[in-house]
């Protein structure tokens, strides 16, 4: 009897251990979305919309009257106060309560992956095609749209912008409603301050190589430390750097077919060897591209690699003005520098909105109609401005689409057309950036770049393959 | 005592403890049943186009052959291994210090050791990231300007500091709790047997060791698991700090890591439940470790 209250004993001491090893951490912080705001307020009973310039081609008779809309932070949509009169409107035209959702990059795909494992998706999201095509898409989570493109909208939306939303066997998973080409930013103010504008052309904003090399020696020489940095400290903004070493010596990163990676080659190795060996430039494992934007705002650093039109119309997002570090110094956002005679391919960033299979099909056509309204109606100039970013379609129901902005005007002629191919959708992409950014580390920390970039290559392949 | 009264005493005792034990048996026994479950199969969030499938040990073959797994177990030992002692001796020694000092003094000390503790992980972590910050952190400011270093240091981009930098935010946020409690098993350690022992002229560090230390076991014990598992399941500090680059990924971390973020690899979740499984094993037997020991002292 003795012996058996002993070994009862030892198990619930080994229980409780396990528990404690259970509930015992400290627990993981979970960053509070941008902003939660409150549902809009109560429409009236829904309605199949009154036109067709607001709701889907053929609104069924069952259509719920709420559904819940999950946004990233994609420019000024991560910003409530911008958003909300256009949700307003929505529902003041359609009787369809929107209950928003921010999200945030940084534990965003947590709490969708968190959502879709336990049954609670959202009804639509706002993302690029990255993980509403190549992820939740190829995987079943998605709704096929593919019925509300009609051959006029094949007309109007950007072909490539249609094409990324799209997969292989022509299921849309994603309704283009912005893009930008993605780009790199100078501190223009030290620049000249350091003798070097002759090496940047405002007229074009493109420039080579070596004008790029002198540039930043000319800023190490009057500043010292790091003019810019290879931030490698994570995923976030890692199109920066991959365009910056891919436009270098001129190479993809990925085969035409998008189905497997193909940066171990010379043009790579040699792009990153200049980078590690140029004074100034530092592989930095403890910046992120967000943390990149902060210091260069800030005037830390003089270069920024993770860019774009947003950016340049609201620098950090801080409200201080446009074009203007937080000291006032001037920015100007330039191409990624290339050899001589190459034009520059710049990142392609191409976002819009997705229907998840809820398996509710009065939520679905809820869904269509929130995503008709935005992607394909009047409403969409707004919906496009709101991003700071580029509508993926020049009409939309008659109505011309385009930006009345100067600034983005500008940005529009000098940066769109060096936009690239959206190769972000290659099979076993989100594993593929971490095999990115964890080389960048591994080629700031000294080790072989040659070696590095193979090993680094042939593990985001295996994951690929894997998968 | 007769029969019914005992049979009354224990059902009431049971029904004191059946809320407690719902939650317990509702939020972590099922989940760690489900949990073990899962290490056999290649669970995924992808159920609709990769059905789950039992894969008996695969995932744990698996691991053992997957480097960045064994990468981030060297990590975990070496926090443990660090934190561990060094919290557990230097809360003994804070509380050894402050445990005789009176009303406010005493308060005001452990206010200082425990504002870590209640202070939210996340505050915490962004105040040590503000000083760890390579460009316009204090830490490298005040290392430059009194000439120790020349070049600023990347705490926690270079990877020869990073996983010492979390070890030492680890520490701040671990002492403050075991302080508290060996001031309050210090306060209670048995005043008689102390005075006897120096009328029987007993030195100090005597009467500490042989008296004293012995009477604290229990506290020690509960310090040693507690600090053992919370530096085991290092997780918030490496997320927040450094996303397991820099050399400081540990098994928490890439659990997370493989389980909600590499959501296009067949059988992620499996694969993060065997890691689970074989941490939970770590503790365990740690844990049963120093309750041996504890009871052979």
């Amino acid at each position: 009897m003795k012996k058996m209250k002993k070994i009862l004993a030892l198990v619930l001491a080994l229980t409780m251990v396990l528990a404690l090893s259970a509930c015992g951490s400290q627990p993981a912080p979970t960053p509070a979305p941008a902003d939660t705001p409150a549902p809009a307020a109560t429409p009236a009973p829904a309605e199949p919309p009154a036109d067709d310039n607001t709701g889907a081609d053929e609104p069924t008779e069952n259509v719920a009257d709420a559904i819940t809309v999950w946004v990233y932070p994609v420019g000024g949509w991560g910003d409530e106060a911008k958003v909300k009169p256009l949700i307003d409107k929505f529902t003041a035209d359609t009787g369809i309560t929107v209950n928003m959702e921010w999200l945030a990059y940084a534990d965003g795909d947590d709490k969708v992956n968190a959502a879709l494992t336990g049954g609670n998706a959202p009804d639509v999201i706002m993302e690029g095609p990255e993980r509403l095509v190549a992820n939740w898409g190829v995987n079943g989570h998605m709704v096929d749209l593919a019925d509300m493109i009609d051959d006029t909208d094949r007309e109007e939306i950007l072909p490539a912008a249609l094409e990324a939303g799209t997969t292989a066997d022509g299921k849309v998973y994603l309704y283009p409603m912005f893009n930008v080409a993605h780009c790199m930013a100078v501190n223009y103010t030290a620049v000249k301050e350091a003798g070097a504008e002759e090496y940047i052309d405002l007229e074009t904003r493109t420039w080579t190589v070596e004008q790029f090399d002198k540039t930043v020696e000319a800023l190490y020489n009057k500043y010292g430390g790091t003019v810019a940095a290879v931030y490698c400290a994570g995923q976030g903004g890692d199109q920066g750097t991959r365009e910056l070493i891919r436009n270098r010596y001129g190479t993809k990163l990925t085969n035409a077919e998008h189905t497997a990676y193909t940066w171990n080659t010379p043009e790579v190795i040699n792009a990153l060897t200049d980078l590690k060996n140029m004074p100034g430039i530092d592989f930095d494992a403890s910046l992120a591209g967000g943390d990149e934007i902060a210091k260069f705002y800030q005037g830390v650093l003089k270069m920024a690699f993770c860019w774009n039109a947003a950016q340049q119309l609201d620098p950090n997002q801080a409200g201080t003005g446009e074009g203007k570090t937080l000291s006032g110094d001037e920015i100007v956002y330039m191409c990624f520098p290339t050899q001589e005679g190459k034009d520059p391919e710049e990142g392609s960033g191409v976002w819009g909105l997705g229907s998840f299979d809820t398996g509710d099909e009065a939520r679905i056509a809820a869904a269509k109609v929130f995503i008709k309204y935005m992607c394909d109606s009047e409403h969409c100039s707004e919906a496009g401005d709101i991003s700071n970013f580029f509508s993926c379609r020049s009409m939309a129901e008659g109505v011309e689409i385009k930006s009345s902005n100067p600034l983005l005007v500008e940005y529009y002629s000098k940066m769109m057309p060096y936009m690239g191919e959206y190769y972000q959708i290659t099979t076993g992409w989100a594993g593929a950036r971490t095999e990115w950014w964890n080389m960048l580390q591994r080629v700031g920390a000294g080790d072989d770049i040659a070696t590095t970039v193979a090993t680094y290559e042939a593990n985001a392949n295996a994951a690929a393959n894997a998968g | 005592m007769s029969k019914e009264l005992v049979r009354r005493e224990n059902t009431s005792a049971y029904l004191f403890l059946l809320p407690s034990l719902i939650f317990f048996v509702g939020f972590v026994v099922i989940p760690m049943v489900i949990c073990i479950g899962y290490s056999f199969t290649d669970a995924n969030m992808n159920s609709k186009t990769n059905p789950t499938t039992f894969v008996a040990f695969q995932n744990f073959i698996q691991l053992w052959q997957d480097k960045t797994f064994l990468g981030a177990l060297k990590n975990t030992f070496l926090i443990v291994l660090v934190s561990v002692p060094t919290v557990c001796l230097f809360s003994l020694w804070v509380g050894s210090a402050i445990y005789k000092l009176k009303g406010p003094v005493l308060s005001t000390f452990r206010c200082i050791f425990y504002l870590p503790v209640v202070t939210g992980s996340v505050a915490v972590t962004v105040v040590w990231k503000w000083m760890y910050d390579n460009y316009t952190g204090i830490l490298n400011y005040v290392l430059s300007r009194t000439g120790i270093i020349e070049n600023n240091i990347n705490w926690l981009g270079d990877e020869r500091f990073a996983l010492w930098c979390i070890i030492l935010i680890l520490f701040t946020t671990s002492v403050g709790q075991p302080i508290v409690l060996y001031v309050s098993a210090l306060g209670n350690v048995d005043h008689s047997l102390v005075e006897a022992a120096q009328v029987d002229g007993a030195t100090n560090s005597q009467v500490f060791w042989k008296i004293k230390w012995p009477q604290m076991m229990p506290t020690t014990l509960y310090i040693l698991v507690i600090t053992t598992i919370n530096s085991f399941q290092c997780f918030a500090l490496i997320q927040l700090l450094t996303s397991g680059g820099s050399g400081t990924n540990t098994v928490m971390y890439y659990i997370y890591y493989t389980a909600f973020k590499m959501t296009e690899q067949v059988g992620h979740f499996g694969y993060a439940n065997a890691m689970g499984v074989i941490l939970a094993i770590f503790i365990g037997i740690l844990s049963a470790i120093q309750f041996r020991l504890a009871k052979e002292k």
